[in-house]
């Protein structure tokens, strides 16, 4: 970001084509990796591309460089980079723009259009894209003249990363990427920085002093701000407990003490108890998602609420705040310590109830039975991977479990998809993060389900090397969807059962990738090693029990003091 | 019970359909309104009514503050009103 805030206009150079202009540009930005594919309306891109100093990795499906840049973005804290052809090529981005608008992304989609004439004429491969994505972007162009390219590709950067950050869209018709133009303008960066709001965080820290039961709420803001360390700081020094929503996890080491867990839908019972008793939630980064809420006017019934946000429309959109404090979080988390911790908190019995709390409903590993239980095998394999570990994860029970039973020692170490809840994102994920970070162990969690909606991307692994590995838990059935069905539908299993999947290990191989099966619990460790150990990429198919469930949960519409458990059952065998 | 917004939006692709998307999107009838030329500007009146009783105008206007080429008229910042579903 520095880099390309410390830009100066471009001198003028002889005119060269729009598509030129955009890869220059992306370059100026320091741009590295680009996802992609090709079509016609893109073509003079893909054109100006060859020699020039991108990196192009062509997935096998849009909508996977859409994720993979996600993920880029997710673990280098820099803008993701992704491109498309216009028509279909447009519209299968769709669904990554989505997720990367949900959990506040910085991307940037670059497509290619008819040329401006055609536009609005039905033309062949012509969609109205910028229509299409208005809700799902944070902002977007149409370019109409190749002079201005240079100052839209910065100004979208600029966009995508600035307060909240969020994906955007530049949509270049084909004769502007074919006209020529002289780069000879540069953007100029606003200087938008907030200033501290001090008074609402002396206001914060009187509603911190007279509470009994404060609680910190997490939420991806967090990360997003590069507010980790202060988090950590405020936390560790003032003692007070902690919750997580599910894209903060790792915020707060998840194995620190005072550190509750996931709250809500899938929370832990210490997480959500104390949510319930305290008096003071101190929300750093969060939205208040009915999935972390529960019923929103059961949740925290007791608490005032101080919000930290960078967004001012959170501030109020579905829960009162008493003490709202608009701008950076990391600023304001640092203020906000220094003044609290002028004086400690008499909070001691508060802390200690939750500390119990949590340690008295820790989640247990000894369920009975011969059969592979995932949570186990995936705390087992955070703990083997240690801190160089990230997870990506699909959709369903395993993302759950991932978020429940995986160790975190940095939020950067799980991609997951939250806001959007899209099956699909594993993989292509699992991608970007590892091109991101080779030296990192990028473990993709799939399930059987989701594994199938982005499989092509095993292609691209192959293609480039990418030594991912893939963890694939397989029920042979919609485990979420059969759950729910389950537990709210009379056992009324309708559309779940994939038990014709193909057989994976042979899929994988025939894509060129390592695959293995295990079974048995027995067989668990040694094919985390031979996983985390294989040079390349690498999927372990695992087979588990298609009737385990995910527990504890709040049943939808309910309250979050209404947690389900149940048992672990692993009597039938697989 | 209906709000009026006054807005200055610009001439870019767009920016029309994107500030109409969000009202409606955002639980907001529009019962009325009004375009008119404003230079390099356009200046939008609009009357907006929230489709149920959880809608907060003011936080519609914090989302219209956030769209690019788009500001409020007329407005104060900093006032944090809450929807009604809210606990206290």
């Amino acid at each position: 970001m520095t880099a390309a805030t410390a830009l100066k206009p471009a001198p003028t150079t002889a005119p060269q084509s729009g598509a030129r202009l955009l890869v220059r540009t992306l370059e100026r930005l320091g741009v590295e990796v680009v996802f992609g594919y090709p079509g016609g309306a893109i073509m003079p891109v893909y054109d100006a591309l060859t020699g020039s100093g991108l990196k192009h990795i062509l997935v096998r499906h849009e909508q996977g460089a859409a994720f993979a840049a996600d993920a880029w973005a997710r673990t280098t804290g820099k803008v993701g980079v992704c491109m498309a052809t216009s028509g279909p090529g447009a519209t299968n981005l769709i669904t990554g723009i989505a997720n990367a608008m949900m959990d506040s992304v910085p991307m940037v989609c670059i497509t290619g259009n008819v040329a401006t004439h055609l536009m609005g004429t039905d033309a062949f491969q012509e969609i109205d894209i910028l229509g299409v994505t208005l809700p799902i972007v944070k902002h977007s162009w149409v370019v109409r003249d190749p002079a201005d390219i240079p100052a839209v590709i910065e100004e979208a950067f600029h966009v995508a990363r600035s307060g909240r950050p969020g994906p955007v869209l530049v949509d270049l018709p084909k004769d502007v990427q074919v006209g020529m133009a002289s780069d000879d303008y540069g953007f100029h960066y606003p200087n938008d920085a907030d200033p501290l709001d001090h008074a609402a965080i002396a206001e914060a820290e009187q509603l911190i002093r007279a509470a009994e039961r404060p609680l910190i709420y997490i939420g991806g803001g967090v990360k997003i701000a590069g507010a980790v360390e202060a988090l950590r700081d405020f936390a560790g020094r003032t003692g007070i407990p902690a919750v997580s929503t599910l894209n903060a996890l790792g915020s707060i080491r998840t194995d620190a003490p005072g550190f509750l867990g996931m709250l809500g839908m899938h929370g832990t019972r210490a997480a959500n108890e104390a949510v319930q008793e305290s008096d003071l939630l101190i929300v750093l980064g969060a939205r208040f998602d009915d999935r972390a809420t529960g019923k929103l006017n059961a949740f925290a019934p007791h608490a005032k609420v101080v919000h930290f946000d960078i967004d001012p429309a959170e501030i109020g959109k579905l829960r009162a705040v008493h003490v709202p404090v608009v701008g950076d979080l990391k600023a304001g988390i640092e203020a906000l310590t220094t003044r609290v911790t002028t004086a400690p908190l008499a909070i001691d019995p508060w802390i200690i109830r939750c500390t119990s709390s949590a340690t008295r409903n820790a989640f247990r590993y000894d369920a009975p039975g011969e059969g592979v239980y995932a949570p186990a095998l995936l705390n087992e394999l955070s703990k083997a991977a240690g801190d160089r570990f990230v997870a990506a994860c699909d959709v369903g029970q395993h993302q759950m479990w991932v978020a429940q039973h995986c160790e975190f020692s940095r939020p950067e170490a799980h991609l997951t998809s939250g806001g959007l809840g899209a099956m699909g994102y594993g993989l292509p994920a699992g991608l970007g993060a590892k091109m991101a970070n080779p030296g990192a162990h990028v473990v993709t969690v799939s399930g059987d389900g989701s594994f199938m909606m982005n499989i092509q991307e095993l292609a691209t692994l192959r293609r480039y090397g990418v030594a991912l590995k893939i963890v694939l838990l397989d029920n042979s059935s919609l485990g979420l969807v059969r759950q729910w069905q389950e537990l709210f539908f009379e056992e009324n299993y309708s559309e779940v059962d994939l038990s014709d999947n193909p057989d994976f290990v042979a899929v994988a191989q025939a894509f060129g990738i390592e695959a293995f099966r295990i079974s048995r619990r027995e067989e668990v460790s040694a094919g985390i090693q031979r996983l985390l150990d294989a040079p390349g990429p690498c999927l372990a198919h695992v087979l588990i029990d298609p009737k385990e469930n995910v527990w504890p949960l709040v049943p939808p519409g309910k309250s979050n003091a209404e947690m389900m458990h149940g048992e672990s059952r692993f009597e039938s065998d697989m | 019970m209906t709000d009026t917004i006054h807005i200055t939006i610009d001439r870019a692709d767009g920016s029309l359909q994107r500030l109409i998307g969000l009202v409606e999107r955002r639980g907001f009838h529009i019962d009325g309104m009004m375009l008119s030329d404003e230079g390099s500007l356009r200046r939008v009146q609009m009357q907006v009514r929230g489709k149920d009783a959880g809608r907060c105008t003011d936080n519609l206007g914090r989302q219209i503050d956030k769209l690019v080429g788009a500001t409020r008229v007329g407005f104060a910042a900093a006032t944090y009103g809450f929807t009604t579903g809210a606990a206290a």
